[in-house]
């Protein structure tokens, strides 16, 4: 109840801080912060405190890095094995930035400060695209940081798609890479590349340029070699290239020489590494003296610090020997201790999206006809009560979520009809609905379809009368709160006379078994499934996962209002195409979008820094050259 | 004697040949493909395949297994595509921790819980005995993570004196020598330890007080003590052999919840860690030389017995 005062407190600070978080970021550009006051965030919980005034001290700022989440890849042409934010956002970007930059604190967002080169233009239709890299970065030995680079980056992911597609994450057949019909470096600065078909710039920017890839500009007059002794080779011949990426694969397999081979030593982010433990996955980065983006005056060591549990994590943050740590979900409770420890503590939910998939292919009970009715998705969203799961199962520590983008962290993409409930809880409109419909309600037994057709009022094509409203739906155990929205759900949906089947499961399993393009031949054995959600890129298209025939498909939905519009948001021109795309899936509702638990981080009362550089820490983004001591 | 030598070790080739084929039908049976698991959700299905023939698991099950077999009589555990490294080193790296851990916890619970179980016995009923069995009942009932979580709280949060985790070196000789944050970790491991080997002892040597051969010593005046060394302790402890035995492959497993718990990165955190990344070298040479010390360590303890107990003799 302490939280929800908290988070109730914060809403009427949300105008106040907004204006102070605006002006600082425009005074720092980055994520600079600044005022005299405590910042507070729409839909954040507790608030950033303003960045301390005097003497900024240096030192070594350890940062907690939880089960599952230690840095194993160094080299940042990840593959899709080990593609994750900690191993990127958390750990290989301190040392290799990505070209664009697209977190602005909780916001996702270009931020053109800590970007390495200027905004890209885009010409010829949207099929040419000139990048100007900054010439204020340059590599830690010196050297300047050229398009050449970037240009070497492009032909390491096209070497690695050429042996396999899974080694590099973000490649969809058709699509970048293989739409770069040539790149030029007309100048030192200067990197031009054609494509075979138009982009929606927002799109190429945010998502291919910066985050899903990404892009990072990699060190050719160092790196571009087949051999450790061996001599610089021209990386534009696509044999030459495929020996490169081989060799410098090899050498990222090498885990135990992380901090000692040469190689990873030319970086042009803020820090380079310096120790690396292969078992533990514990790190110490020590900065960059030539880093050329904003930064702390002194910058400190960062230091990664493994725990093998929540629990021993939290151990740590009660015994104070932590600087920057997370707090479980299941200790929210415990933040007034956590504060009085001498912490600051901020939270906000990751921008991505937690849903329930439809199975818009399982036959049984006629259910791919019943879930392809817009209004039985209308009457399930509003049999959600999100506002009751966020406070009976998330302690107050999160936020609702109406459609694909979430209404909090907000995004500058963010839809008016997501960010207000389209859908709010309603056992009685639920009932309405599908009484609307032609189903004769029993609550608490089973509603039967009585008026069979396709008219307006009736319960739509591929329904026969005497269907009964009855379906099931596996749930993912872990995290708990999965399993107590889900129950309540099926308990909520009893009372409007829908029969839910509830069965648990685990993530592999269900991830591999129920999903109708991955295994086809279970189709039939699931309706509705909750394994979690995902996080999303900074421009948050659903292509791939809602279009129909995408690539990352669960539950086969397919629209062809849906299709029209995700294929403007990464062809078109409209740079609010993105915003129309999550309009219309806010309100079609291809999935049972839930509300998203706050990721809470709590830091040392006697770090500072931006403020932004704390709130980013909320989206898995680790921006310690901001950070500094004040005692 | 060589002969049965030769059986034991056929029968455990068997076994542990048995026990891989089982493991690897069912890690394919429950999880065909663990591209899916190991890409994301993001992967596409191009992905995925590619993912799969790169690795070898497009091909039939007989296929990979004979391939895994091959590898494995080379020296080849695997690459762990989750870990970044081979299952050769991750294990290198681990061991000899989790050796050292359980290996601890138990010689120290062994030399608390035998003479602690013998006195039980001499001391029937007594006083002493009923402190002890109301405190090895509440120690034996309490989970391991819950009595490290009081033991953390009491020793190391509330009045600070131990480490809240074990000791982060990767140098075993470190890690044996920081007693400040190993003493919690490995006192937990004990005291649940001899919770259970102290009533074993009790037990046993409760049975071998009533023998004749006792009765009879004391009868020829033969001092307590040496009726308790002599006669008591050797043959009581013949139980002991056998749980001890049992409990070797704890030195590979490592002790899951402590090493959760306690921050310590053993085989038996990794092991756990497989099963959520879907790795199957891993977790398929974990099981493999989980069996390999399960196997052995029955057959140290039958040989161990016959050497404390000439009555038994290996056939």
């Amino acid at each position: 109840m302490r939280l929800m005062s908290l988070r109730a407190a914060g809403v009427f600070l949300a105008v106040a801080g907004l204006a102070v978080l605006s002006a600082c970021s425009s005074s720092s550009n980055s994520g600079g912060g600044g005022g005299n006051g405590a910042i507070t965030l729409p839909g954040g919980l507790g608030s950033v405190p303003a960045a301390a005034t005097g003497t900024e001290k240096a030192g070594t700022i350890t940062w907690a890095l939880g089960p599952g989440t230690v840095p194993n890849f160094i080299f940042p042409v990840i593959n899709s094995a080990n593609n994750s934010v900690y191993n990127e956002q958390s750990f290989s970007w301190d040392m290799w930035r990505p070209l664009y930059w697209t977190q602005n604190g909780v916001t996702p967002e270009l931020v053109p400060s800590m970007s390495l080169a200027n905004p890209p233009t885009f010409s010829n239709g949207d099929k040419t695209v000139t990048i100007t890299v900054k010439s204020a970065f340059k590599w830690s030995d010196g050297q300047p940081l050229t398009s050449k680079d970037v240009l070497f980056d492009i032909d390491m992911i096209k070497a690695a798609v050429k042996e396999s597609p899974s080694n590099w994450p973000a490649y969809v057949p058709g699509h970048f890479p293989d739409d770069v019909v040539s790149a030029s470096t007309p100048s030192s600065s200067t990197l031009v590349l054609s494509l075979s078909g138009p982009v929606n710039p927002s799109w190429f920017t945010d998502d291919i340029l910066s985050y899903a890839g990404p892009t990072n500009p990699l060190p050719a007059h160092a790196w571009s070699k087949d051999s450790v002794n061996g001599p610089i080779i021209d990386f534009t011949k696509p044999a030459n290239a495929t020996k490169i990426y081989n060799f410098l694969m090899a050498q990222n397999k090498s885990v135990n020489t992380y901090a000692t081979n040469p190689l990873w030593q030319i970086v042009d982010g803020p820090y380079k590494i310096s120790a690396f433990n292969a078992t533990t996955g514990a790190f110490t980065l020590v900065p960059n003296t030539a880093y050329g983006g904003p930064h702390a005056a002194k910058m400190s060591n960062f230091q990664g610090v493994p725990f093998t549990s929540d629990t021993a994590e939290f151990n740590a943050v009660k015994a104070g020997s932590i600087d920057i740590a997370y707090i479980p979900q299941t200790d929210v409770p415990q933040i007034p201790v956590v504060k009085r420890l001498g912490y600051n503590v901020f939270g906000m939910p990751d921008f991505g999206m937690n849903f329930v998939n439809y199975n818009f292919k399982d036959t049984t009970g006629h259910f791919n006809a019943i879930a392809g009715q817009l209004y039985f998705r209308q009457a399930m969203a509003h049999l959600e009560d999100q506002e009751g799961y966020i406070k009976a199962f998330f302690f107050g520590a999160g936020d609702p979520s109406y459609g694909p983008i979430p209404a909090y962290p907000q995004s500058p993409y963010l839809p008016a009809n997501a960010a207000t409930n389209p859908y709010p809880f309603s056992v009685a409109d639920a009932v309405s609905l599908l009484k609307a419909h032609g189903w004769t309600v029993t609550p608490n037994g089973t509603d039967t379809c009585t008026s069979a057709g396709s008219g307006a009022n009736q319960c739509g094509a591929g329904i026969p009368a005497g269907t009964k409203l009855a379906f099931n739906l596996i749930y993912n155990t872990s995290p708990s709160i999965i399993g107590q929205q889900i129950e309540d759900l099926a308990s909520k949906a009893k009372q409007a006379g829908i029969e839910i089947s509830l069965s648990s499961s685990n993530f592999n399993y269900m991830i591999t078994n129920y999903n109708d393009p991955a295994a086809p031949a279970n189709e039939n054995k699931w309706a509705m499934e909750d394994f979690g959600g995902e996080t999303e890129n900074p421009y948050a298209t659903t292509f791939g996962l809602f279009n129909t025939g995408g690539s990352t498909q669960i539950g086969d939905y397919s629209n062809p209002t849906a299709d029209s519009l995700i294929n403007a948001s990464i062809a078109s021109g409209d740079p609010s195409a993105v915003k129309k795309e999550a309009s219309f899936l806010t309100a079609n509702q291809p999935a049972m979008f839930q509300p998203t638990p706050d990721y809470i981080w709590a830091w040392k009362t006697s770090i500072s820094g931006t403020p932004e550089s704390f709130e980013n820490l909320t989206q898995y983004y680790a921006t310690p050259e901001f950070w500094y001591l004040t005692k | 004697m060589i002969s049965y030598l030769i059986r034991r070790v056929g029968t455990s080739i068997v076994v542990v040949i048995g026990v891989s084929i089982a493991i690897f039908v069912l890690l394919h049976a429950i999880y065909p493909s663990p591209a899916r698991d190991v890409l994301g959700l993001r992967a596409s299905g191009t992905q995925i395949a590619a993912w799969n023939k790169q690795n070898g698991y497009d091909d039939p099950v007989i296929v990979q297994y004979a391939r895994y077999i091959n590898n494995l009589l080379h020296g080849n555990l695997g690459f762990s595509y989750a870990n970044n490294q081979t299952v050769l080193a991750l294990f290198q790296e681990r061991l000899a921790r989790s050796v050292y851990l359980s290996g601890v916890s138990l010689v120290l619970a062994l030399l608390i819980a035998v003479p602690l179980g013998i006195f039980q016995a001499v001391r029937r009923n007594s006083i002493g005995d009923n402190v002890a069995t109301s405190v090895a009942f509440v120690t034996y009932s309490m989970p391991v993570f819950f009595l490290g979580l009081i033991l953390i709280q009491v020793f190391a949060l509330s009045w600070p004196v131990l480490g809240f985790e074990a000791s982060q070196s990767t140098s075993l000789l470190t890690v044996m020598g920081d007693w400040h944050d190993m003493l919690l970790p490995v006192l937990t491991l004990t005291l649940i330890t001899v919770a259970s080997f102290s009533r074993y002892m009790r037990s046993s040597a409760m049975d071998v007080l009533a023998q004749d051969y006792i009765k009879v010593a004391r009868a020829k005046g033969l001092p307590e003590r040496l009726v308790l060394l002599r006669h008591l302790l050797r043959n009581a402890c013949l139980p002991m052999i056998t749980l001890i035995g049992l409990s070797i492959p704890l030195l590979l497993a490592g002790n899951l919840i402590t090493e959760y718990l306690f921050n310590y990165p053993g085989l038996g955190l990794l092991f756990f860690d497989s099963l959520g990344k879907a790795d199957y070298p891993v977790m398929l040479a974990y099981t493999l030389i989980g069996a390999v010390f399960v196997v052995a360590g029955n057959f140290v303890a039958d040989l161990a017995l016959t050497a404390a107990d000439p009555r038994i003799r290996l056939v």
